[in-house]
């Protein structure tokens, strides 16, 4: 197997805050690796670590095999990047500015070619300035695509956009991933990872505190399926965690989510507890457990808090 | 070489886009050239045409426009706007980026100058007395220091906020009191020693002898030292305070 990325005990620290604590991992040839977390995680400072945007205070990163520590020039042709927010100059239209990236590296892909990959053909010769914010992504995404990378890093490319661009972005990532395109991903939505990961990592306070492919972080958190309910008359959680066939009960203020394998047996106890001890359950829904679940479940903290 | 060449080309076209910076760079000049000549068009001042006294007047505004105001502000908002970041993840050179942006500058000059110039002679009568080749090398050093004064500005300016205030105080104190529209003989005495200090009047008298005196390199030599030291201080300044992010 092809080692793309190698990152070993990677610490960063800010005013004696520990951004990035001792963060390791690697990502294979054609994987998409997600970072997920919480903002101040320190997804973004891993990453750019790994870019060369930032020096790390000690640990080691290996792009392709090379030391990004003495091969940053070597690195930046080998890599494309989205940054959280890319601006470039407003008064430069759309296939003019991948021909100006195009032209800073030694191999380049015909700009057609990235207008196809990133739906932007009807926009090429608009400025800059005139563009939506989910068609500034997607130019971002093209000018990280023009020297056709060996890794793809992409950070929070969906976040703040409409559901509509939000698709989009994930329609490009997933034909890149049907490619076979290896791609680093930061998000603080979980359903974007399970949708487009092949590994995750979840890090919290600078850590990864957890890192397997999003079927097997449910799997092992024993948290296969999810009843969601709000109750106003404040009991305590341990009336749930009794009831028959509950493997875990998480608490978020009023709002109780039974884990558990069978929901509908589960449902039939949690109906009878209510009408038995008059409780009032609210807003009941019952579906599959998540990335979300299994953050919480790891930090006891909402990831969008 | 190669990226160079497409990076003054960025430039330039990006410069032809800019509305406000057009307007700034050449006809504000342009405009100031044709109203000042029809006020003064057969004056003489001292025995020489006043046009004589405006036209270098004029350039060294419009130079200083280009050089300080289009290159601090601009040098700013595309720092703050992370621009300067997104392109420090390509392989391109954070010396070919600037030497874009010089090159580019230094060419807006020599059209302004040019422009000044021809509309100087063809409609109200100002004379090109002294050597073409003296005056182009001088104007180029003091372009060059103001360019260095640009960029060393942008080192300190914070934000594009105040981006705009503070390069136009600089802009405005070198023109009014580097002599580019009124002599500083008729300023306050005690701000003498000042004006003497500023690159803008140094270039402001060299232009003028070259210009209307037909003066030559021995008589206009004692104005480059200021001018060369405004070049290397802030040259110095800008390279050690300059910021990428």
């Amino acid at each position: 197997m092809d080692i793309v990325v190698e990152v070993k005990d990677l610490t960063k620290r800010y005013n004696g805050l520990v951004a990035v604590n001792e963060v390791s991992f690697e990502i294979e040839k054609g994987e998409i690796f997600g970072l997920l977390g919480p903002n101040g995680a320190g997804k973004t400072t891993t990453v750019e670590m790994i870019e060369s945007l930032r020096k790390p205070d000690s640990g080691s990163i290996k792009v392709c095999g090379i030391d990004a520590s003495k091969g940053i020039d070597k690195v930046k042709e080998l890599i494309g990047v989205q940054l959280q927010t890319t601006t470039i100059y407003d008064k430069i239209r759309v296939a003019e500015a991948i021909d100006l990236f195009g032209g800073y590296y030694q191999k380049s892909l015909p700009t057609n070619e990235i207008l196809d990959e990133v739906s932007l053909n009807d926009k090429r010769d608009s400025f800059v300035q005139g563009l939506s914010h989910g068609q500034k992504q997607r130019l971002a995404m093209a000018l990280a695509l023009v020297n056709d990378p060996e890794v793809l890093f992409l950070d929070e490319p969906t976040t703040g956009l409409d559901p509509q661009a939000r698709r989009n972005v994930w329609d490009i990532i997933e034909r890149l991933k049907g490619r076979g395109k290896t791609i680093i991903l930061t998000t603080h939505y979980m359903e974007e990872a399970e949708r487009l990961c092949h590994r995750a990592g979840i890090m919290d306070y600078g850590k990864i505190i957890a890192l397997d492919t999003p079927k097997n972080l449910i799997a092992k958190q024993n948290l296969d399926s999810a009843v969601e309910f709000t109750t106003s008359n404040g009991v305590a959680r341990e009336i749930f965690q009794k009831l028959p066939k509950v493997s875990k009960v998480t608490q978020d203020g009023s709002r109780f989510i039974l884990h558990t394998k069978e929901a509908s047996s589960v449902l039939t106890e949690l109906t009878r507890l209510s009408e038995v001890n008059g409780l009032n359950l609210e807003s009941i829904s019952v579906r599959k457990a998540t990335l979300e679940d299994v953050f919480l479940e790891l930090t006891g903290r909402k990831l969008r808090e | 070489m190669n990226t160079l060449v497409g990076q003054i080309k960025l430039e330039t076209k990006l410069f032809l886009r800019e509305k406000e910076a057009l307007f700034w760079t050449l006809a504000f000049p342009v405009f100031m050239i044709v109203l000042f000549g029809l006020i003064w068009k057969d004056d003489t001042w001292d025995g020489t045409p006043a046009i004589g006294y405006v036209l270098p007047g004029i350039i060294v505004m419009a130079v200083m426009v280009t050089c300080i105001l289009n290159t601090a502000m601009g040098t700013v908002e595309e720092r703050e706007k992370g621009v300067f970041r997104r392109l420090s993840l390509t392989p391109l050179k954070r010396q070919t980026l600037i030497g874009g942006q010089i090159v580019n500058q230094y060419l807006i000059v020599l059209v302004q100058t040019a422009i000044l110039i021809a509309i100087g002679i063809a409609f109200f009568g100002a004379t090109i007395g002294g050597n073409l080749l003296l005056l182009w090398v001088v104007l180029t050093i003091g372009a060059f220091s103001f360019l260095a004064l640009g960029f060393a500005l942008a080192g300190f300016i914070k934000n594009e906020k105040s981006a705009h205030p503070i390069s136009m105080i600089v802009f405005f104190a070198l023109m009014f009191l580097g002599g580019c529209f009124f002599p500083i003989e008729q300023m306050p005495e005690f701000l003498h020693p000042v004006c003497e200090a500023l690159p803008s009047l140094h270039l402001n008298d060299a232009l003028r002898m070259i210009a209307a005196e037909g003066a030559g390199l021995g008589e206009i030599w004692h104005e480059l030292p200021v001018l060369l030291g405004w070049l290397a201080g802030c040259s110095a300044i800008a390279v050690k305070f300059f910021k990428w992010e």
